[in-house]
Order: structure tokens, then C-alpha cells, then sequence
């Protein structure tokens, strides 16, 4: 979905290497500093201009995975006291790495 | 009917009950119908024995009037059970006849009676049923040993629904363990990698290759592997990758010295050892150490006594050319001032210097630091006493290129190191002095004001206090950190100041709090403070730590009895408050 500068859409598109699309609210990606670093319209990225993010060392089920937690904090950043979200055990190593790689470590 | 009846006098009752058109006959009549009524219900063998029972009824009339009776109130019952929800919810999952649906119902509402015999449901033993007796799912009757066996899988069902059901807000958390990740730093939501590293941690037996995963990234699972205990000869497998340049075990103590041997044979790039708890590092392990073409830059050994003085000397000997930084902990009497000593001869480029709950080095020790010229970053803390001119001497030979000073528990030592560091230091960023008892507020004063070096970043000046048992409160020549000290230090280094420990500098007063915490002032990197024990700490310097430091994450207030009420501000702990409430507030005040 191409947005205008100045203009974003509300929403970006996240595309995983298998070619699954994730549609959710630009500000939930936020606690990724890279995805919101991409997602800058200052950054001059491609990414900024058409709110689509392509990762090609991210599978779909990782992806999903990534995307259920963005939501997940979006939906409990205001609170205090929150159940943890589960992680399959099967996906943990790669979604660690995922983890690492769009820099979701310190939420401070 | 007539011909049944007995013909004589009447009784007057009987007369009465005539009158009323009620006759003896026909109640015992009805009786006999409902309780025949009520066997033949209740029995399993409902349909089919009813046929052969008539030709044995004495009377075929009552036996029709009672079936009649039976199937109408049969009809009654299906009727109902048609108009019940659960037929209405059973008929939306099934194709079959309506009817034979409910006669089914109707019939799996049979109850047991007692002294019956059957064949239970699942089992098919034979058995007698009792007034306990079950129900089996298909609606059959079950024996003992079935019944008890399907009553503790509910139990079981019941169970995991009731954990599921209280996963709410609270979580299903335990009151302990909040209480711990508050401790621990963590409000509000884990990150995504926190969360995966506990899940892994969890399922540690089913790893076999932590894969390519970021230094970083293998420091995390290292560190919950060691916190959960979990660290043990098959799970240290995860960490030996023949690249890897950093070997850091937060907790070895389960590991055999042919463990470590293991570390050595695969990690042939190894940069940087950092062992904790590393009970078994013997002289065994030392002499394979030096045996092999490894050369590290870094040794961090904490409990391995079992080193000797003779082995810390040839390993230093050997290898101590590259090393760049050692740090050792707990290593009893065999790290002694003689290695101390040889460290200048053996590791000229040495940078950082740990000796920790160290029963060897004494003040001879410490005057051969003083000849380390490389040396940035210095750390002590001895069990023998210790005066003050060896570490003048240290400071005033290396004290303008070191970064870190830190000497703990030393109760003999005075002003005159103040002052030195004072002359001397221009590039210190932590500084860490505890336990002196002799140290002065004026000499806390001289040292930070018009103090040439830049502002620190760390500071802990825990316990130089006054220590008298009879006159405790009274401090007449101001011995310890006291408010001039405190005023000039936060004037010195606010600015810049990440941590902070004034822990039982009791006799920091509450104007001097309220002078350096007032509204004017802000301290933009304080993250996390220690004020337990300062007694004179009361609400209102609470409240204006908050406002004065922005990114606080973490107060410490033991013991600080003046502290009542406070109001915590979002995100913040306050640990320690002396309430019923518990020892943490975090904070919900926006």
C-alpha cells in the first residue's frame, strides 16, 4: 500500500521470505528499533515510501510468531502487570534469532 | 369390582370414607400400581420384562392401569426432555429421529438401584451396584475401580481448566515471583527475546546447538541457564563452538575439571574466560591451560581456590604477556602479595585488576600495584587490614590514568587517600569507597569540590559512617558522609551520575537531601539510587528524587522509618518501604 510522505497509512505490510503477508498498525511495530528505523519516513528507506517491509531470513510461521508478539505488546504496553506470551517450543531458537535481529530486547 | 368385596358391618370410618367417595380399596389399589410403576421404572430391563411380569400380576387390570400410568408419564418425561436445552443442543450435533433421541435421554437418566447387579460399562465385569455407583459416559453403570479412575480424570480436568481460567491480569503468577521481577527490574511486558530465552531455558534438554546466534544473544541464555541452576556438563555442550572467542559461565559449580579441559580442547579462539562458582579449576586445569597454544586476554576466575600460588605463578609466567584484564574472587591464601608482585614482571599490558575476598594480599601487596603503568581500572576488596599509605602511594603513581577506583571494607583508611584522589585522579568514572571508619565529611567535601576530574558516572560511598555504640546519633567531628560531602558530591557529579550508593551514610541530614533534591536540580541520568539506612530520608525527599530524576528506574530505602506514604511515579520501583504492604511499590502514579 503506497503511502505519501506526511501521509502514512496506519498500517504497514510485513512479508516474510515464503511470501506471507502480515498487515498490522504501523505503531505496533514500533518496539522493533529496526523496523521503526526502516519505517522512518526521514530514513529514506524503500521501506518508508511503500510501508512494506520484505525479510528475506524470516519464515512465515517465525513471522507470524513476530507479528502475534508486536500485537501483543501494542496491546499490553500500558500495563504493569501482564501474562507472558507463549512461544512454541519447536520455533524458539528462530524466533530468538528473529528476536536479535530486529533488535527486541530492551523495551526501556 | 362388587364380588372382591367383603360384605358385614361397616366401621364408621369406612362409612365417612364412602361419603367422601373414597374406598380402602382403591388406595391400596394405587398404591400397589405407583410402587410397580416406580420398580419397572427404575429397573434397567425396562421394556422387555414388562410383558412377561403381567401373566404374574395378580391383577390384570391394575398392571394395565399402572403401564397406561407408566407410559403416560413416559410421554410426560420425553416431552420435557424435548423441551430441555441440553436435547436442543444434543439434536443440533446429531442426524438422528428426534424421537429416539430423547427416549435415549430419557433413559440414560436412569438412577442406580441399589443391590442391582450389572456389567460395568467399560470393563464389562460384573458387579454390584451400590448407591455410589457412577454413570459412565454412553450412560451405562460403572464398577468401583472404573468410577474411581473417571473421578480422578475430572479432578484432573478441573484442575488445568481452573489454572487456565485465573491466566488472567494476575496471571497465574505467583505473588513471589512478581514480587522477584519487580526486584529484577522487569514492569510490564518481557521482551520478545526475554521471552524466548525462559522458554528455551525451560526446554533446555531439547536444545542440541544454540545455531548462530550473536554473542549477545548466547550471554542471555547463559545467564538464565545459571540463574535457573540448569548449567551442568551436558547443557555447557551448547556453549562450546569452536569460533567462539568468549567463554562466560555465570555458574560452573557443576562442572568436573574435565569440563573444563572440554572448554579448552574445543574453543581453540578463546579470547576471554569469565568462570563463576568455578569450584573445580584446579591445578589440573591450570597446567592444561598453559600446556595449550591458548592464549586469553581476559581471565575471570571467582571461587576456584584449589589454584595454587605455585600455579597462578607459571600460568602468569607463561601466558600473562597478552593479558589484558584479571580479575579474581575468593581464591583463599594462594593469590598472595608475591603474585602481586610478579604481575609487573609478567603482564605488562595489564588494564584491569580485580582481587576480591582476598585472605592473602596485604599492604605490601598493594604498593606493587603501584608499578603496574598500564593499569586503568583497580578493584579491592581484602580481608586483612589494610592503612592508608599503600593505596596513596597506588594513587599517586597510577591515580591520573585510572578510570575505576574501587576499595571496599577498609575501616583504618583516612582523609589522606580523599585528598590524594583528590590531587591526583583527573579521569576516574567510578569511584567506590565503603566501609571507612575514620574518613571525615570535610575530607568528602575537599575531595569534590573544585575536583579536576569529570563527573562520575558511578559512585558508591556505602557505610563511611560514624560506628560508636553508645553515642551512635552523636557525631561531633563528622566522621563518614555526612550533608557537605553529599551536597558537594551531587555538585560534582550529577550531571553525569547513573548510579548511586549513599547506603547507611546515616548522618546525611534532610535539609541536605532537600537542598540537592530541589526543584531546581535535575540529575538527567540517575537510573538507579541506594538511600537505605539514611534515616533522615522522609516522604517529601522521596517525592522530590522522583522529580529530580527522570530516568530513575530504581530506589532502594531500607530502613528509612520516616518513609510513609509515598507516591510512586509509573514505571519506577521504590524497594524496601517499611509497610505492611510488602517491600515494593512499583509504581502506578502517572
Amino acid at each position: 500500500m503506497p503511502a505519501l510522505n506526511g501521509n502514512q497509512s496506519k498500517y504497514v505490510t510485513l512479508v516474510s521470505s515464503d511470501g506471507f503477508e502480515f498487515v498490522l498498525l504501523r505503531e505496533a511495530t514500533f518496539v522493533s528499533p529496526a523496523i521503526k528505523s526502516m519505517l522512518d519516513p526521514k530514513s529514506q528507506f524503500a521501506e518508508s515510501k511503500t510501508g512494506r517491509c520484505v525479510f528475506e531470513e524470516i519464515s512465515g510461521m517465525v513471522l507470524e510468531k513476530v507479528v502475534e508478539y508486536f500485537q501483543y505488546w501494542y496491546k499490553n504496553k500500558e500495563r504493569e502487570d501482564v501474562p507472558d506470551m507463549e512461544i512454541p517450543v519447536e520455533l524458539c531458537l528462530e524466533i530468538l534469532t528473529a528476536a536479535d535481529y530486529l533488535g527486541i530486547d530492551n523495551l526501556m | 369390582m362388587a364380588n372382591n368385596s367383603i360384605r358385614g358391618p361397616q366401621s364408621a370410618l369406612t362409612d365417612y370414607l364412602a361419603s367422601q367417595n373414597i374406598s380402602a380399596y382403591g388406595i391400596r389399589q394405587s398404591v400397589d400400581a405407583r410402587r410397580r410403576a416406580a420398580a419397572t421404572n427404575t429397573s434397567n430391563q425396562a421394556a422387555n420384562g414388562e410383558e412377561d411380569d403381567d401373566d404374574d400380576e395378580p391383577s390384570a387390570t391394575t398392571a394395565r392401569q399402572a403401564r397406561a400410568q407408566k407410559r403416560k408419564k413416559q410421554a410426560d418425561a420425553i416431552a420435557k426432555i424435548k423441551d430441555s436445552k441440553a436435547f436442543k443442543r444434543q439434536k443440533m450435533h446429531s442426524a438422528r429421529d428426534e424421537d429416539d433421541l430423547a427416549l435415549d435421554m430419557y433413559q440414560e437418566k436412569f438412577v442406580p438401584v441399589p443391590g442391582q447387579i450389572d456389567n460395568c460399562e467399560e470393563c464389562k465385569k460384573r458387579f454390584t451396584v451400590t448407591a455410589y455407583t457412577r454413570q459412565g459416559p454412553e450412560g451405562g453403570l460403572l464398577c468401583p475401580k472404573c468410577s474411581s479412575k473417571l473421578a480422578d480424570a475430572e479432578k484432573a480436568a478441573k484442575k488445568t481448566a481452573k489454572k487456565k481460567s485465573t491466566g488472567g491480569p494476575a496471571g497465574g503468577r505467583s505473588r513471589r515471583k512478581i514480587a522477584s521481577q519487580l526486584l529484577d527490574g522487569q514492569v510490564g511486558v518481557k521482551s520478545l527475546l526475554t521471552l524466548c530465552v525462559e522458554t528455551l531455558a525451560n526446554n533446555i534438554d531439547l536444545a542440541d546447538d544454540l545455531g548462530h546466534s550473536s554473542p549477545q544473544v548466547i550471554d542471555r541464555i547463559a545467564r538464565q541457564l545459571s540463574k535457573r541452576r540448569l548449567l551442568n556438563p551436558h547443557t555447557l555442550n551448547l556453549f562450546l563452538q569452536s569460533q567462539a572467542e568468549d567463554i562466560i559461565l555465570y555458574d560452573a559449580a557443576r562442572l568436573a575439571p574435565a569440563d573444563y579441559e572440554r572448554i579448552f580442547q574445543t574453543c581453540s579462539k578463546l579470547k576471554n574466560l569469565k568462570l563463576r562458582n568455578a569450584i573445580q579449576f584446579k591445578d589440573t586445569t591450570m597446567e592444561y591451560l598453559i600446556s595449550r597454544h591458548i592464549v586469553l586476554n581476559s581471565i575471570y576466575l571467582h571461587g576456584a581456590n584449589l589454584i595454587s600460588e605455585e600455579y597462578w605463578e607459571k600460568y602468569l609466567k607463561a601466558k600473562g604477556k597478552d593479558l589484558k584484564a584479571l580479575r579474581v574472587y575468593f581464591t583463599d591464601k594462594h593469590f598472595s602479595d608475591k603474585i602481586v608482585q610478579s604481575l609487573q614482571k609478567y603482564c605488562p599490558s595489564l588494564t584491569h585488576l580485580k582481587i576480591c575476598h582476598n585472605q592473602a594480599v596485604t599492604n605490601e601487596g598493594i604498593k606493587h600495584i603501584a608499578r603496574l603503568k598500564e593499569l586503568e581500572h583497580l578493584s579491592l576488596q581484602l580481608v586483612n587490614e589494610t592503612s592508608t599509605e599503600p593505596y596513596v602511594h597506588v594513587i599517586k603513581n597510577i591515580g591520573s590514568q585510572l578510570r575505576t577506583f574501587s576499595v571496599r571494607v577498609i575501616p583504618e583508611v583516612d582523609d589522606r587517600l580523599l585528598d590524594a584522589i583528590h590531587d591526583n585522579c583527573t579521569t576516574l568514572a567510578k569511584l567506590r569507597i565503603t566501609r571507612s571508619e575514620c574518613m571525615t565529611d570535610a575530607g568528602f567535601a575537599r575531595l569534590f569540590t573544585n575536583w579536576k576530574n569529570r563527573p562520575l558516572t558511578f559512585i558508591d560511598l556505602e557505610l563511611n559512617r560514624y560506628v560508636d555504640a553508645q553515642t551512635p546519633r552523636e557525631n561531633r567531628h563528622m566522621v563518614g558522609l555526612c550533608s557537605d560531602g553529599f551536597r558537594a558530591m551531587m555538585n560534582h557529579s550529577g550531571k553525569r551520575l547513573k548510579r548511586l550508593s549513599v547506603h547507611g551514610c546515616r548522618h546525611i541530614t534532610r535539609e541536605a537531601f532537600e537542598d540537592v533534591f530541589s526543584p531546581n536540580k535535575t540529575y538527567p541520568e540517575l537510573l538507579d539510587m541506594e538511600i537505605s539506612f539514611c534515616e533522615e530520608v522522609t516522604d517529601f525527599v522521596l517525592a522530590s528524587i522522583f522529580r529530580c530524576c527522570p530516568k530513575l528506574k530504581k530506589l532502594n530505602v531500607f530502613g528509612c522509618m520516616k518513609v510513609k506514604e509515598v507516591r510512586v511515579p509509573r514505571g519506577k520501583i521504590l524497594v524496601g518501604v517499611p509497610n505492611a504492604m510488602g517491600m515494593v511499590i512499583e509504581g502506578t502514579e502517572d
